[in-house]
C-alpha cells in the first residue's frame, strides 16, 4: 500500500510539473498571434490556459495533503506527543469531512457537467469537473497513513521511530 | 435574495466566523476551514446546497487573471536557479555594501530589485533567506536581526510592481491593474527607504560590519551584467501600461524572459533546475490558489446573507470621513492579515469594504494601496505571517525568537502606511502623471 501511495504521489508530482510547464504555451501563443501574422489567432487559447490552470491548482492541492503543506495556524504551545496527536487528529477530521464532500457531491458535479461542453474549444466539461472528486479521493488516500500514525502515537504515548 | 433565508445576517455571520476561527484554532488548514465553515449553513438553509462549493470554487479557478500567480512564482524560481538573483546580488553589494551593516542593506536593496521582477513576497523570503541569513550570521549579525530583516524586506514584493496582490485586487474589484502598478512605486520606495534607515540605526547601535567600498569599475561591471535582468520590470510594467499585453500575459512574458536569460545569457539553468523550478511553483501555487477557491465560497455566503450591506449600514451611522475610512480599511486589513493569507483576505474583506469606500468617495486606487500595504504587514505578523514563517523555518528558530526585532522594524513602516492614508498623492500622483485615464 505504501508503495502504491508513493508511486501515485510521484505520478501526481510529475503531472503537476507538466501542467505548470504547459500553461505558458497557450498564453504565449495568444500574445504572438496578436503581433505577428506567422500563426493564426486561436480563439481557444485563453480557455485552454484556464483549464490547465484548474488542473494545476487541484493537483497542487492534492499533493499538499501528502506534504502537509496546506497552511495552518499554530497557536498552541509546545505539546506532549500525545496531545499533539489529538490536535492533529482534529485537523485531519476537518480535512476528511471536506474530502468526503468533494467525493460525494463531486460525483454529482461531474454528472451535472456530463453533457455540457466548453464555450470555445467545445471540450466536455467533465474533463475539468472530475478534478474535484479525484481531489477528494486523493486526500482520503494521502490522509490515511497520517491518521494511522497519529492514532499509534495516541495509543503508545510517544512518536514511532 | 435573503428574503426567504432561514438565518438572519447576524446569526449567519456569527456561525460562519465562529466555525472558521474555531477550526483554525484546532489547526485545520485555513483553506479547508473556510470551506468547512460554510457547510452546516448550506445543509440547514433550504435554498442552499453543498453544490455551491463546486460552482464557486470552479468559478474562482476558471480565471485568466489568477493565472498570473503561477507565472510570477515561476519567474522568481527561474531567477534563483538561473543565476539572475546572483547577478542582482552583485549589483546590490556594489551599491550599498560599504554602508554600515552593508550586508543587511544589500538584503533590502536586493529585495527591492527582486520585487520589481517577481510579484511574490514568499518567493523573495525563501530565496533571499537562504542567501542572507547564514551570510549575516557568519559576519557577526544577530540571528534574530538577520531573520527579521529578511522577512520584513521581502514584503516589498507585494507593494512594488508587478505584484500578485495588485493583479488579484484589480481582477476582483475591477480597478485598473496598470494604475495599481504605478501607484505602488512611491509607497514601495518609501518602505525600502525606511527599512534602510532602520538597518542603519541598528548597525550604528550594534556595530555591524561594513565591507570595503566597491571601485567605480566594479560598480560599472556589476551594472553591466545586471542590465538584462533589470530590463524585466520595464518590459512587464511598460507592457501593461502601454496596453501591449494584459496582466497575465505580462507575467507570461516575464517567465519567458527569465527562462531565456537563465538558459542563454547567464547559462546557469539545466533541466534539473528547470524541473525544480516548475515543481516548486506548482506546489506553492496550488496550495495558495486552492485557498482562493474556498475563500470565494466563504465570500459568497457572506454576500448571500448581505452581510457587507449590513456592515455598511452600521458603519455609515458613524459618519466616517475620508481619513477615518482610510484608517478603518488599514485596521481591518492589518487584523485580518494576521490570520489569513493576503489573496483570500482581498477576496473576502476587500469586497466587504468596497461599498463603504465608494460611499465616502475615496479613490479606488488609494483604497487598493492602503489595503495592499496593510496586507504586506500581515505577511510578517504572527500567528499567520507567511514570510516570517518561511524565514524562521530557514533559520530553524521559533517565531517568538524574532518577534521583537520584527516589531521594531515594522514601526517605521507603519509610518508609511499612515502617509498613504493621509496623503492620496502618495499613491495617486504617479498614475495621474503617466496615465490619468486609468483613474476615475
Amino acid at each position: 500500500m505504501h508503495k502504491f501511495i508513493d508511486g501515485y504521489y510521484r505520478l501526481l508530482s510529475w503531472l503537476l510539473v507538466v501542467s505548470v510547464a504547459i500553461l505558458i504555451i497557450p498564453v504565449s501563443l495568444q500574445i504572438f498571434s496578436r503581433y505577428t501574422a506567422l500563426i493564426p489567432s486561436y480563439i481557444w487559447t485563453e480557455e485552454m490556459a484556464r483549464f490547465f490552470f484548474i488542473w494545476m491548482i487541484m493537483l497542487g492541492a492534492m499533493i499538499g495533503i501528502r506534504d502537509s503543506s496546506h497552511f495552518d495556524i499554530d497557536l498552541w504551545p509546545e505539546l506532549s506527543p500525545r496531545a499533539n496527536a489529538v490536535v492533529k487528529l482534529f485537523a485531519h477530521t476537518g480535512i476528511l469531512v471536506l474530502a468526503l464532500v468533494f467525493v460525494w457531491y463531486g460525483v454529482k458535479f461531474v454528472q451535472f457537467g456530463w453533457n455540457q461542453h466548453s464555450e470555445l474549444a467545445e471540450l466536455p466539461m467533465w474533463y475539468i469537473f472530475i478534478a474535484w472528486p479525484i481531489s477528494g479521493a486523493t486526500w482520503l488516500l494521502f490522509l490515511g497513513p497520517q491518521v494511522i500514525k497519529n492514532l499509534r502515537v495516541l495509543a503508545n504515548g510517544e512518536p514511532q521511530p | 435574495m435573503s428574503g426567504g433565508a432561514l438565518l438572519t445576517p447576524g446569526v449567519a455571520a456569527i456561525v460562519l466566523f465562529v466555525l472558521f476561527f474555531g477550526m483554525i484554532a484546532l489547526r485545520v488548514p485555513v483553506a479547508f476551514a473556510l470551506g468547512l465553515a460554510c457547510l452546516p449553513i448550506m445543509a440547514i438553509e433550504p435554498r442552499l446546497s453543498p453544490m455551491i462549493v463546486f460552482n464557486e470554487t470552479f468559478k474562482a479557478y476558471n480565471s485568466f487573471i489568477l493565472l498570473a500567480v503561477p507565472f510570477f512564482l515561476l519567474t522568481a524560481n527561474l531567477m534563483n536557479v538561473g543565476g539572475i538573483t546572483q547577478r542582482l546580488l552583485r549589483l546590490s553589494r556594489a551599491l550599498v555594501g560599504h554602508m554600515p551593516g552593508g550586508l543587511a542593506q544589500c538584503n533590502v536593496v536586493l529585495s527591492f530589485f527582486f520585487a520589481g521582477i517577481s510579484g511574490s513576497s514568499t518567493a523573495d523570503a525563501s530565496s533571499l533567506g537562504k542567501i542572507f541569513i547564514p551570510a549575516q550570521v557568519k559576519e557577526g549579525y544577530d540571528l534574530s536581526f538577520a531573520v527579521a530583516i529578511t522577512a520584513v524586506s521581502s514584503v516589498l514584493a507585494v507593494v512594488i510592481p508587478p505584484s500578485i496582490l495588485m493583479i488579484v485586487w484589480g481582477g476582483t474589484m475591477s480597478v485598473s491593474i496598470g494604475a495599481l502598478f504605478l501607484a505602488g512605486i512611491l509607497p514601495g520606495l518609501l518602505l525600502a527607504g525606511v527599512q534602510m534607515a532602520t538597518v542603519h540605526g541598528y548597525s550604528k547601535l550594534r556595530g555591524y560590519p561594513t565591507s570595503v567600498r566597491s571601485t567605480f569599475a566594479e560598480l560599472l561591471g556589476a551594472i553591466f551584467v545586471a542590465i538584462p535582468a533589470l530590463m524585466t520590470p520595464l518590459i512587464i510594467i511598460g507592457g501593461k501600461i502601454f496596453g501591449w499585453f494584459t496582466a497575465t500575459e505580462s507575467a507570461a512574458i516575464a517567465v519567458i524572459y527569465a527562462g531565456l536569460l537563465s538558459t542563454f545569457v547567464y547559462r546557469e539553468m539545466g533541466l534539473k533546475g528547470l524541473h525544480k523550478a516548475l515543481l516548486d511553483t506548482g506546489r506553492f501555487a496550488g496550495i495558495a490558489l486552492f485557498c482562493v477557491g474556498t475563500a470565494s465560497v466563504f465570500g459568497w455566503m457572506l454576500a448571500y446573507y448581505q452581510i457587507p450591506k449590513a456592515l455598511l449600514q452600521m458603519v455609515t451611522s458613524w459618519g466616517m470621513g475620508l481619513i477615518t475610512a482610510g484608517f478603518f480599511v488599514a485596521f481591518a486589513f492589518l487584523v485580518v492579515g494576521c490570520f489569513l493569507d493576503a489573496i483570500p483576505a482581498i477576496i473576502i474583506v476587500g469586497t466587504i469594504l468596497e461599498p463603504i469606500i465608494l460611499k465616502v468617495g475615496m479613490d479606488p486606487v488609494q483604497f487598493a494601496m492602503i489595503g495592499i500595504v496593510a496586507l504586506a504587514f500581515g505577511l510578517v505578523t504572527p500567528p499567520y505571517g507567511l514570510c516570517l514563517m518561511i524565514s524562521c523555518a530557514i533559520a530553524k528558530v521559533k517565531l517568538t525568537y524574532v518577534i521583537k526585532d520584527v516589531i521594531i522594524m515594522l514601526l517605521p513602516m507603519l509610518g508609511v502606511l499612515v502617509l498613504t492614508i493621509l496623503f492620496p498623492q502618495v499613491t495617486i500622483f504617479i498614475p495621474s502623471l503617466i496615465s490619468p485615464e486609468f483613474l476615475k
